[in-house]
């Protein structure tokens, strides 16, 4: 008998340390088809459905905005952990909550104002691009929910002072994770202007 | 009572099947036998079943195409249908002796190499030239199927040239029944839309558009004339359906929101195929071959092919749109 | 360290057979659950069989089973095709996805690379609880008001959209819609693990290259998961706000029920474009890892090493990668550009070569080999041989050309039954008798299992090729029944011969699942390395212990198909015509194929 055995913690952490972000990465890439999947249903609706233009509401770009800054703090702040500077690391955390709030926010003005601009979702008056706008953005925003759940756990060990130079995985995952959120979209903010 | 008897008689069945097979283990271990070993004379029989069964799976082949042979279509009553039928027998010449080779080489080499304790197997894991053989034949044979299919998917799929004699049909697919109408002397199909279904315009024709005036909209049945290009546009007013004509070798989905086409020159009468299939009965039909709800199995319209005469005499019965 | 032991033995019973995280408890709960879901699969076809087979004669089973949706022992139309599409369903994904790559991959990528568990048992754990809601689920819209989901397990909208159109696309469709949901993420959360664990915890010397064959196509198989389910979801997910919130991704121009409805602007045809990007790749998430255990038993019980292993495995890569490129032969005639067909039919016939190319090494593998008949084997024999009955039919049904005139006829039913329905479950009943004594430490009966092969594949093939006739002469697929055209008049006998042979085939498995249950409870013990065998697999004690192997986990020094390997002398290396994974190359030894 060796202490390797499953029991051993030493030997679960390493497990972890080995494939917790392989993990992360393979569930990013099943993330990446479902929504190439939608954004492909798109260009082929395009050349079959009768399309309408959409004037895009001003605030998907602050929100776009705020997405990028929120990816920034976020990068400072693992930054800021990993050389244990734990209080500027605690701050830049913080900000990146709550920019990703600001997001929310400033997505859920962008669908009032789509929806003033007479673009709704569904009913005899809605048309496919319009279905497709609130589609993709909402499904954006449910990944995004992930995001701010994981970044709210984050906060609270890091408040607790849990991170430091050694034991970082968990900030790791999470911004990993988060700037795959900004990257996507970026992606459909892009494709939006596109299709519109 | 019946459930009771039975659950009482599964239940014996099941625990005699238990008690006999723990005796015939036993009896097994008392003769020193490791008992889940495939023993010399079951791994014999195995063998020779390999072979009893290559042979009785080529006769089962056989006696299928021998009598259900011609249970199959009949010649084909399209022009593009004997491309078809042609395309088809090279490729069963193609994969039925693949399929026998294969399998005797298979059912072979079970039977051949089975256990025997004082042979040693070969060791022979890998050999680039044979494995470059068997990528290079397949793929030399693929090069002429798909060279000789894909000309064939064109020829078929070109529409008819519209400025060329030719017929023009539309055919609307609806849960369980075929509406079919005739582009009438202009040639050409009035505006049709889900909106102006209304009692009788079962095929939603705009009564306001001039080109719908003259088209005849037929029911139960459609007419063509044979060797006569017929220009086939498919539309569905709920679901999806397919258009199927088995002896056209012909078929479209009818799609709700989109117009799909299919054309071909029909070239045997009814009459004449009567006599080829040597059924006084038959006929062709249209059936539809997309799940389609509960009645999609029985969703049919027949087809007459008959001279052009014949035809436009009863074209001519049939009344004007602009006439209801 | 003694601690650990004493440890597992105090776990209590819910969390050792519940919520176990344990690879091999999971695998047994995969292969439990999808077995019975298969065994409803089953019976649900041969009742409609029967209908088939003796269309509006009244029958006890018919009755017994299907109560209100069968009105006098007979049957209704559109149950017959609730029945159709749960059959299908059922058999797809929960039997031949879940219920196969569930079991075996579980079990043996730890074991044969080398793992003392997945990469992550919560995850794990998890993706069998989705699983097993899903199946529930599916169940529970059996019994719905409407009936369960009818539009064909392709569930192509308007028909499976529109409750006016057939009463299963109400609640019953939307529980399918549910379910299928629930089970791609149990699926994801599978693949996941499986890629990463082979990716990541291979033990020392276990290359890549010095994989088994399984858990190659174990691997692969989790990538095409990844990269398909999803569009899946996307797919279902329109569907859900067409059906639910009024959208129209995929509906237009629709007049039903005496109204025209309020959707315009979308397409069917997307959706059947989203659909097959999944579906095809599918068939072979259901396929590669029936091949993948084949080759490894057909290797073991050959006592030779696989033929053309690297050709095994680029073939597999090869056939992975046109999967995904080869969806548009299943939309031949929806109208598609004819030049798009062109290009399908293109992709869609390469994928002969790969397929070619293992088959041929498989019985070249048996040539000159010293073959005992195991019931895996005759299992893994019977899957060359449907692989290649299936499988040259295929380029007929490829050929755009000649889909034209037989797309969605029982020719169609005749090919993927066989190639992919007959092969996989061939597939799995293989495994699950060569890993029986890894799986519950003892042996399932020879002899039974002889019986249950012979009567399965002659059953089996009564069953299907009889269908590609009745295809051939124009029977369209899912018809309740033939008697409405005369012209199918003369097909009534094959259709009788057929459902004879589905009851006997149906009968038969209760022999397998006799075998099953009584070798699981009774059978004789087995030893450690029953079947002779060089994968690490069998280095582990028969017990099953938590992180498989007591002290170190073994070192592995050789690829794992070193049967009957002789030296200079014609003798049998290390003495035996086998040789582990973890015995050191001698001083002049070669490893791999060479
Ligand atoms: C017990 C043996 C089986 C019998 C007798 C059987 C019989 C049938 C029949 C007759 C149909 C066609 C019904 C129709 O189109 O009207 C069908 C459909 C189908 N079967 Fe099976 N089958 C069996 C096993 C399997 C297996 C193992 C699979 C796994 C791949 C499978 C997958 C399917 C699928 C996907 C469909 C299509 C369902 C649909 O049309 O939506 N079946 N089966
Ligand atoms: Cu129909
Ligand atoms: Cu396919």
């Amino acid at each position: 008998m060796t202490s390797i055995t499953l029991e051993n913690n030493d030997y679960k952490k390493e497990i972890k340390q080995k494939t917790a972000k392989p993990l992360l990465w393979i569930g990013l890439m099943s993330i990446v088809m479902f929504f190439a999947g939608l954004t492909s249903a798109v260009i082929v609706s395009k050349g079959t459905a009768v399309w309408e233009t959409i004037q895009i509401p001003s605030a998907f770009a602050i929100s776009t905005v705020f997405i990028l800054l929120s990816s920034l703090t976020f990068y400072i702040g693992e930054r800021s952990l990993k050389n244990n500077q734990l209080t500027k690391g605690k701050l830049f955390i913080l900000a990146t909550l709550l920019l990703g709030l600001l997001f929310t926010v400033t997505q859920y003005i962008a669908w009032t104002d789509l929806y003033k601009n007479g673009v709704v979702w569904a009913g005899s008056e809605s048309s496919a691009t319009g279905s497709y706008f609130y589609a993709l953005t909402a499904l954006h925003l449910l990944h995004l929910l992930g995001g701010l759940i994981s970044l709210l756990v984050v906060n609270i060990k890091s408040i607790k002072e849990k991170y430091n130079t050694e034991n970082l995985l968990g900030v790791q995952l999470s911004s990993t994770y988060w700037h795959f959120l900004t990257a996507l979209w970026v992606y459909l903010y892009l494709f939006l202007i596109f299709i519109a | 009572m019946v459930a009771l008897v039975a659950i009482v008689a599964v239940l014996l069945i099941v625990i005699s099947a238990v008690q006999t097979l723990k005796i015939a283990e036993l009896w097994a271990i008392n003769k020193g036998k490791v008992i889940y070993e495939v023993t010399k004379k079951q791994n014999k029989t195995q063998a020779l079943l390999m072979l009893v069964f290559l042979v009785a799976y080529f006769a089962f082949f056989a006696w299928q195409v021998w009598k259900w042979g011609d249970l199959m279509l009949p010649v084909s009553a399209s022009e593009h249908g004997v491309v078809t039928d042609k395309l088809l027998n090279i490729t069963y010449a193609f994969i039925i002796p693949v399929f026998i080779i294969t399998h005797i080489f298979l059912f072979w080499f079970a039977y051949k190499y089975a256990h025997n304790p004082n042979r040693k197997a070969v060791f022979f894991s890998h050999s680039n030239k044979l494995e470059l053989v068997w990528t290079i034949i397949p793929s030399i044979a693929l090069t002429v199927l798909i060279l000789f299919g894909l000309s064939s998917w064109n020829e078929i799929m070109t529409p008819v040239d519209s400025e060329k004699e030719h017929v023009l049909i539309e055919v609307q697919a609806q849960q369980f029944s075929w509406n079919a109408r005739y582009a009438g002397n202009d040639g050409k199909l009035g505006r049709a839309g889900v909106e102006f279904i209304e009692g009788i315009n079962a095929m939603g024709i705009d009564i306001n558009d001039k080109n719908a005036k003259d088209d005849k909209v037929v029911r139960g049945e459609i007419h063509l004339p044979v060797g006569v290009p017929v220009q086939f546009v498919f539309r569905s007013i709920d679901v999806i359906h397919s258009a199927y004509m088995p002896h056209f070798r012909a078929q479209m989905n009818c799609v709700p929101g989109v117009k799909t086409q299919f054309n071909f020159v029909p070239t045997i009468t009814t009459k004449e195929m009567k006599k080829i299939t040597n059924n006084k009965d038959f006929n062709y039909i249209l059936l539809c071959n997309k799940i389609c709800g509960a009645a999609h199995y029985n969703m049919q319209m027949d087809i007459i092919v008959e001279s052009k005469e014949d035809y436009e005499k009863w074209l001519a019965e049939q009344k004007q749109f602009a006439e209801n | 360290m003694s601690a650990t032991h004493h440890h597992h033995e105090e776990q209590d019973f819910l969390f050792k057979y519940i919520f176990s995280q344990d690879h091999k408890m999971i695998s047994k709960q995969f292969l439990i659950t999808g077995f019975l879901m298969g065994f409803i699969g089953m019976v649900m076809s041969t009742l409609f069989r029967l209908q088939l087979g003796f269309p509006g004669e009244s029958f006890w089973a018919i009755d017994f089973f299907l109560g209100s949706w069968a009105e006098n022992g007979v049957m209704a139309p559109d149950k017959y095709l609730a029945l159709v599409t749960m059959h299908g369903t059922i058999m797809v994904f929960f039997l031949l996805t879940a219920g196969l790559s569930g079991t075996f991959s579980n079990l043996l990528i730890p074991l044969q690379i080398g793992a003392r568990d997945m990469a992550s048992g919560f995850l794990n754990m998890l993706s069998y609880w989705f699983f097993f809601v899903s199946t529930i689920i599916m169940l529970i819209s059996l019994g719905v008001e409407g009936g369960a989901a009818s539009a064909g397990w392709t569930i192509y909208p308007p028909l499976s959209a529109l409750p006016q159109a057939i009463p299963g696309s109400g609640l019953g469709m939307t529980l399918w819609l549910i379910s299928m949901a629930i089970f791609i993420a149990s699926s994801l959360l599978g693949s996941l693990n499986y890629i990463v664990t082979i990716l990541n915890l291979r033990t020392k010397g276990m290359t890549m290259t010095r994989l088994p064959l399984t858990i190659w196509a174990f691997l692969v198989t989790a990538i095409l998961g990844v990269l398909s389910f999803p569009v899946l979801l996307s797919a279902a997910l329109l569907l859900i706000f067409d059906r639910s919130f009024g959208t129209s991704f995929y509906l237009s121009d629709i007049y039903i029920g005496g109204q025209v409805l309020e959707h315009s602007g979308g397409s069917p045809i997307l959706f059947e474009h989203l659909f097959w990007f999944l579906g095809h790749p599918e068939v072979y998430i259901v396929l590669l890892p029936a091949l993948g255990i084949t080759s490894e038993i057909v290797s073991t019980m050959s006592r030779k090493p696989i033929f053309g292993y690297r050709a095994m495995v680029t073939s597999i890569l090869a056939i992975a990668f046109l999967s995904v490129i080869v969806w548009g032969h299943h939309m031949f005639v929806t109208g598609m550009n004819p030049f798009l067909g062109a290009v399908f039919t293109f992709t869609t016939l390469l994928i002969a070569i790969p397929s070619a190319v293992k088959v041929f090494n498989y019985i070249t593998t048996l040539w000159k080999g010293n073959i005992i008949f195991s019931p895996a084997m005759l299992f893994s024999i019977g899957l060359v041989s449907t692989f290649i009955s299936g499988g040259v039919t295929g380029l007929i049904l490829g050929d755009s050309a000649l889909d034209i005139n037989i797309h969605d006829t029982y020719f169609v039913v005749g090919h993927f039954h066989i190639v992919m329905g007959l092969s996989a479950i061939f597939g799995m009943f293989a495994g699950v008798y060569h890993w029986f004594p890894k799986m519950f430490g003892r042996m399932m009966n020879n002899t039974i299992g002889f019986f249950h092969f012979w009567i399965t594949i002659v059953c089996a093939y009564g069953v299907f090729f009889p269908m590609h006739f009745l295809g051939l002469a124009g029977v369209p697929r899912r018809y309740y029944t033939n008697s409405e055209f005369p012209l199918f008049d003369n097909m009534l006998d094959i259709n009788e011969l057929i459902t004879w042979f589905a009851i006997v085939a149906a009968f038969a498995q209760l022999l397998f699942v006799f075998n099953f249950f009584y070798s699981a409870l009774r059978g004789p013990r087995a030893s450690q390395n029953p079947w002779r065998a060089n994968s690490l697999e069998w280095t582990a004690p028969v017990e099953h212990i938590h992180g498989n192997w007591p002290g170190e986990i073994p070192e592995v020094h050789r690829w794992a198909y070193d049967y009957s390997k002789v030296d200079e002398n014609g003798d049998y290396v290390n003495g035996e015509d086998f040789i582990s994974q973890v015995v050191p190359l001698g001083p002049n030894e070669k490893d791999g194929g060479h």
